[in-house]
């Protein structure tokens, strides 16, 4: 009888903790209601991207060699290089260069490799098409210029979270000249001469 | 009890004033109240869509619907437009006339419930005298509808979505049904109107809901089931079902489903409004309000506001309980099948059971308190 | 005639016309689906008739138990074992369906016997009777406590006979493969099976 009641009790206890988990994820949903939306309004609002943002690639025609390092480096071989050695100049003549940014990871190998920086990365990562053939590149398409998110007068340009004043959490409404959190690699750059300089002087 | 405005008599009693007789008056009047009912129905589903949407995004810090409409109040509405212009496509192996016919009997019972909802003294279709009972038996007949579309898709996920439908609504039903019991032991009556009036008098301390805490959550936890919200969304659970029953409908038959799963939803917010938390009743009782304006119970203005804050109170009630149905569906995962069906025999049942004996014995010891 | 009468007739002759011919169809359709699904048709026509007798209470419970628990075990019980199998023709087949047919016929004109020779006593008054409920739970516990006790008890049997057969372990002692018959049942994993006879209290914890 008396294991009986304390298996019913246990039951009852039980059942108690779990309502009370159930009402402390209550209160966690309840209290996100009444916080600010963290999402991006795309396509009326738009991050600005990192320095480092591994986007579209952009190609110079005129400063490539075709060394065809690109093509070496890349995990899946990519870039297409048409060069014609021309014999009167003794030197390759590049006559197309394209890259199919549908099958592009944007490992920006081919960046880094480079020997002459024709190749760079930029911040464009609208590349939605109709036709998936439509994101083979050509050089010309390569060569173009993204438009800078800051500059476009359609959209709200927002700062990534890691390029705000400390403390602040939300991109809107921020003063054009707030200073992000943290030193910039000038200053961070400055210091260090600095401190160059002084222990030279020892 | 005061009657308060009696919008048949008024309507019977003008055309017949204008030369009808009083039967083609009665005719006349009788499908107005079922017209407005549904319209009600539909508007209010597009309103519980909404908040739905609008309070999923504001728990996960998201905007939700925005431009359509102010604060996209439209959304469901072009959702529902959509849904009306798809193609209406039947698998090529599927039993068309039980493929069509399962959205509709899923539906239909789900509308005539309808009939019972009171929204004040004589703010109701028709005050049956089997009132709960109506609407228990009506939403016993949903899972055949859930059958016959499981079975006609030909689908290996709608069948078992099918079943699982089935399977759940025939175990909530039962401590559901005991819940009810228990309120209709305290009320002396089925009818919705008795169990309001029951519930009336002392404000927010007469409702049921501090006689019955244990068969209020019951109750809530049965018709969540009832109406396959999360966490008992079971049957179009879409990790593992894809949609359950719904996998193969689009278009229109979709729709219905659709419509019928918020109808339900909108439809038990308001039975436990209705049952638990005191129907039309204002928090502070009405007769006590009227004393310190100084007018009398019977003033016409009294009983017009009075109406319309009724219905106010009703919705109210209803979408506040919408509202923690919403909450719950981002708080809470997805039970398994099994802990769902031990929820609900080896739980939901003795409880409920026991909720009902010590509900009458209570009514034997103190019949003042829980109705003579 | 006014005109609930008239809605009263041709409800009646609606939901009559509904009833047989689901019932009908029960019977006389191949398709067991089919006959599963019509027989909730008939349940329900049911339920009106007895709406038009005035029998509310009666009438929601047949389509809370009929409709909403019996007929859905049954479509339940169909879909769990459906097996899609052609009919095979069973030989001398004209025997049966002439003996079913006599029984029906037998049974049809004892009814109907019985209902023309009853003296039904009509209730003239148009007056709704309220509180029907009322009524049959006085009944109930006063002069048909007997049969309702009776039939409690039933259930109450059937209740328990079904949580025996639901746990396996208190089968009865029964051949291996007395249980591999697999035509109507699903696979399912053969589990060890403790005899009824042997000593409970050495599997309970």
């Amino acid at each position: 009888m008396l294991k009986f009641l304390k298996q019913v009790g246990d039951y009852a206890k039980e059942t108690v903790q779990a309502a009370k988990y159930i009402g402390q994820g209550l209160a966690v949903t309840f209290d996100h209601m009444r916080r600010r939306p963290v999402t991006v309004q795309y396509p009326y609002e738009k991050l600005i991207p990192s320095e480092r943002f591994r986007g579209r690639i952009h190609f110079e025609f005129d400063k490539c060699i075709s060394c065809e390092v690109c093509v070496r480096v890349c995990p899946i071989n990519l870039p297409v290089v048409d060069w014609e050695f021309n014999p009167a100049t003794k030197k390759k003549q590049l006559s197309h260069y394209s890259i199919d940014f549908g099958v592009c990871i944007f490992c920006g190998n081919c960046v880094e490799y480079c020997p002459t920086n024709c190749l760079s990365m930029t911040e464009e990562y609208e590349l939605a098409v109709y036709d998936r053939h439509e994101l083979n590149y050509d050089s010309v398409a390569l060569g173009r210029l993204p438009y800078k998110v800051t500059d476009d007068p359609m959209v709200t340009a927002l700062r990534e979270f890691l390029y705000l004043p400390e403390g602040v959490m939300e991109p809107h409404n921020l003063p054009t000249n707030a200073r992000r959190a943290g030193q910039r690699p000038e200053e961070i750059l400055a210091q260090d001469l600095a401190q160059q300089v002084a222990q030279e002087e020892k | 009890m005061d009657q308060g405005i009696d919008l048949q008599q008024t309507f019977i009693q003008s055309l017949m004033d204008l030369g009808l007789p009083a039967g083609a008056a009665k005719t006349v009047w009788m499908p107005l109240p079922m017209l407005l009912m549904i319209i009600g129905a539909t508007v209010g589903v597009l309103v519980s869509v909404w908040l739905e949407r609008k309070i999923s995004a504001a728990v996960q810090q998201r905007v939700g619907p925005e431009f359509i409409g102010p604060l996209g109040v439209l959304a469901p509405v072009a959702d529902g437009l959509k849904l009306i212009f798809k193609e209406d496509t039947v698998p090529a192996k599927a039993d068309p006339l039980l493929f069509t016919l399962g959205p509709v009997i899923v539906v239909i019972p789900v509308f005539l419930s309808y009939l019972i909802v009171p929204f004040g003294q004589n703010l109701i279709v028709t005050n049956v005298g089997m009132g709960v009972f109506v609407w228990i038996a009506l939403s016993s007949v949903v899972p055949i509808g859930l059958l016959m579309s499981g079975y006609a898709s030909n689908n290996k996920y709608a069948l078992l979505g099918g079943l699982r439908a089935a399977a759940q609504s025939i175990s909530y039903e039962i401590p559901l049904a005991l819940a009810v019991m228990a309120i209709v032991l305290m009320s002396n009556s089925l009818s919705t109107i008795d169990i309001v009036n029951q519930q009336s008098g002392y404000g927010i301390l007469g409702w049921n809901i501090w006689r019955q805490p244990i068969g209020f959550v019951i109750f809530w936890i049965a018709a969540l089931a009832e109406c396959e919200r999360i966490p008992f969304d079971l049957p179009e659970a879409e990790e593992e079902l894809v949609a359950g029953y719904q996998t193969e409908y689009s278009g229109m038959k979709f729709a219905l489903f659709y419509l019928g799963s918020y109808v339900n939803l909108v439809l038990s917010a308001l039975m436990v409004a209705v049952l638990y938390l005191g129907g039309w009743e204002l928090p502070i009782p009405t007769a006590l309000i009227a004393n310190w304006l100084g007018v009398g119970e019977t003033n016409a203005w009294l009983e017009i506001v009075g109406a319309s804050l009724g219905i106010t109170m009703t919705l109210l009630k209803a979408y506040f309980l919408v509202f923690t149905a919403i909450l719950l569906r981002w708080t809470v995962p997805r039970v398994r099948i099994d802990q769902l069906l031990d929820l609900g025999w080896k739980f939901l049942l003795p409880i409920s059971l026991v909720n009902l004996l010590v509900t009458a014995a209570l009514k034997i010891a103190f019949p003042g308190a829980f109705g003579g | 005639m006014n005109l609930a009468e008239g809605v009263q007739i041709v409800s009646f002759g609606l939901l009559a016309a509904m009833m047989l011919g689901a019932a009908l169809g029960v019977v006389l359709l191949s398709n067991v689906v089919y006959s599963a699904f019509l027989l909730a048709g008939a349940f329900i026509s049911a339920a009106g008739l007895y709406l038009l007798l005035n029998a509310d209470f009666v009438a929601m419970a047949q389509v809370l138990v009929y409709v909403g628990a019996v007929n859905v075990l049954i479509i339940f019980a169909i879909m769990l074992v459906n097996k899609r199998e052609d009919f095979t023709p069973i030989p001398q087949a004209w025997i049966r369906k002439t003996a079913t047919a006599v029984v029906c016929a037998g049974l049809f004109a004892l009814l109907s016997t019985m209902v023309l020779a009853t003296p039904w006593a009509i209730s003239t008054d148009a007056t709704v009777p309220s509180g029907s409920m009322v009524v049959i739970g006085k009944h109930f516990f006063t002069d048909f406590l007997l049969p309702f006790e009776l039939a409690s008890v039933l259930l109450l049997m059937a209740l328990i006979g079904a949580i025996v057969l639901a746990r396996r372990e208190f089968l009865p002692d029964l051949e291996e493969a007395d249980l591999q018959q697999t035509m109507l049942t699903l696979p399912e994993r053969p589990r060890e099976l403790t005899p009824a006879g042997s000593n409970p209290g050495s599997h309970s914890k």
